[in-house]
């Protein structure tokens, strides 16, 4: 595991003040941002300033993580490599969440993010370190992604899942172990929709409930299929004798099995067949839209050339570039 | 440490004002805010919100919402606007990707 520098990742001095951070964080947060950013590795910056950021931002989080940097350098292993944070680096620090912070995003952020800080949203009171007195409190809700095919999406699936969680343990020093969950993933369920796992999120406090744990649904990218909301997209190539003269061609769906579309006549590229509820099940079942694409057969042997030259002939006034008026 | 559990979408268990709360570390006043700017968007306004219920594109957008506010210091009136250009843009390109242009 890398030490990470959180200084670097904001471009800011070691003596940066609480401003220069906000104004660091929103300007590469803009850069980055998923949804205008052209950078091939935006989601992974995005990733590395939030977590820079959740740490410089908290005076607590940010006096721990420089205390560590400052032993990191004086006895660090000269490759930069870093295991664990020393016994004690923390003692004396307590890791409160700040106001408007939410406990999501914190499930992306580094390996070396929860071997300081624990796979925790915010720490609670009783993170870290400290004098504290016995309190109740629910545990707080946990946020986390799941990327499956879209085969286990329409049929259901169980899958296991490991989280990296923090315990404490009989000396009351924290330390990660790793959760495996059986995730049952019930099937139509669709990208975007959050599944709840009631009570595995942080354990709770003084016999209070843990809470919940949220898992977004991603959908691996399909070799055939594209999704776009509730319907899903297919190309479908066919050959420019199928397309100007109509024909029943056999094409896979999404579930498995494999169905008789109908091509129409005069059929061009970029036309759209739609096969009604074909798509994503639900309570409004999705529909499946097949791509026409017209592929040509290659002019590589004589009989094909021949075709083609006898295709000309019989076609003598189709100008396929009558628009451009050439 | 392995555990087998139980497993529901929002979608068949919607969520309760401070369920939604708790997911984004909010009090419940602060869903309320989003419902009065429209960042969400409730079945029946006129029923008093312990009958409110969300789904999953709620908690999308509650959640959306926190970090604009966390990492932009918005308001929830401009993040209500980015969220619906945030939509719009993704609609778009959705339009895109059906005409194969994306």
């Amino acid at each position: 595991m890398d030490f990470k520098d959180y200084y670097s990742a904001l471009g800011v001095a070691r003596d940066a003040s609480d401003e220069d951070i906000r104004k660091a964080y929103r300007k590469l947060a803009r850069k980055y941002h998923p949804d205008v950013s052209k950078e091939a590795d935006a989601d992974a910056k995005m990733r590395d300033i939030n977590e820079a950021r959740d740490v410089l931002q908290d005076k607590e989080k940010r006096a721990a993580y420089d205390q560590l940097a400052d032993h990191v350098a004086r006895g660090g292993s000269p490759d930069g490599g870093f295991r664990q944070p020393p016994p004690g680096w923390d003692e004396g620090f307590e890791f409160h969440r700040g106001p408007g912070q939410g406990p999501a995003d914190h499930a992306d952020f580094s390996e070396f993010f929860s071997s300081i800080f624990g796979n925790r949203g915010g720490m609670g009171s009783a993170g870290m370190g400290g004098q504290r007195g016995p309190y109740r409190e629910r545990g707080e809700d946990h946020h986390a992604a799941i990327e499956i095919s879209l085969e286990d999406a329409l049929r259901g699936a169980e899958r296991q899942l490991t989280l990296r969680a923090q315990e404490i343990d009989a000396q009351g020093r924290p330390h990660l172990v790793n959760r495996t969950l059986d995730v049952k993933i019930p099937a139509g369920v669709r990208p975007g929709q959050y599944i709840r796992l009631a009570g595995q999120g942080l354990p709770g406090h003084g016999g209070e409930p843990a809470g919940d744990l949220y898992l977004e649904v991603r959908i691996a990218p399909h070799k055939l299929y594209r999704i776009e909301g509730h319907d899903l997209y297919m190309t479908l190539p066919v050959t420019p004798t199928e397309a100007a003269l109509g024909a029943h061609v056999t094409v896979p769906t999404p579930g498995g099995g494999r169905v008789d579309v109908s091509v129409p006549k005069g059929a061009r590229s970029g036309m759209k067949l739609r096969l009604k509820e074909r798509g994503l099940p639900g309570k409004t079942p999705g529909h499946l839209y097949l791509l026409l694409e017209i592929a040509l057969p290659p002019a590589d042997n004589e009989a094909a050339r021949a075709a083609y030259e006898a295709l000309a002939k019989a076609t003598p006034s189709f100008n396929p570039r009558r628009n451009l008026g050439a | 440490m392995r555990a087998t559990t139980t497993t529901t979408v929002l979608e068949s268990s919607p969520l309760t004002v401070g369920e939604l709360a708790r997911a984004v570390g909010a009090e419940d006043q602060w869903v309320l805010r989003l419902v009065e700017v429209e960042i969400l968007h409730v079945d029946a306004p006129g029923e008093p919100p312990e009958r409110w219920h969300f789904r999953s594109s709620d908690l999308q957008r509650a959640l959306a919402a926190r970090r604009l506010e966390r990492d932009f210091g918005a308001n929830l009136d401009t993040a209500a606007l980015i969220l619906d250009l945030q939509s719009e843009l993704r609609r778009l390109r959705a339009l895109m990707g059906a005409h194969g242009l994306a």
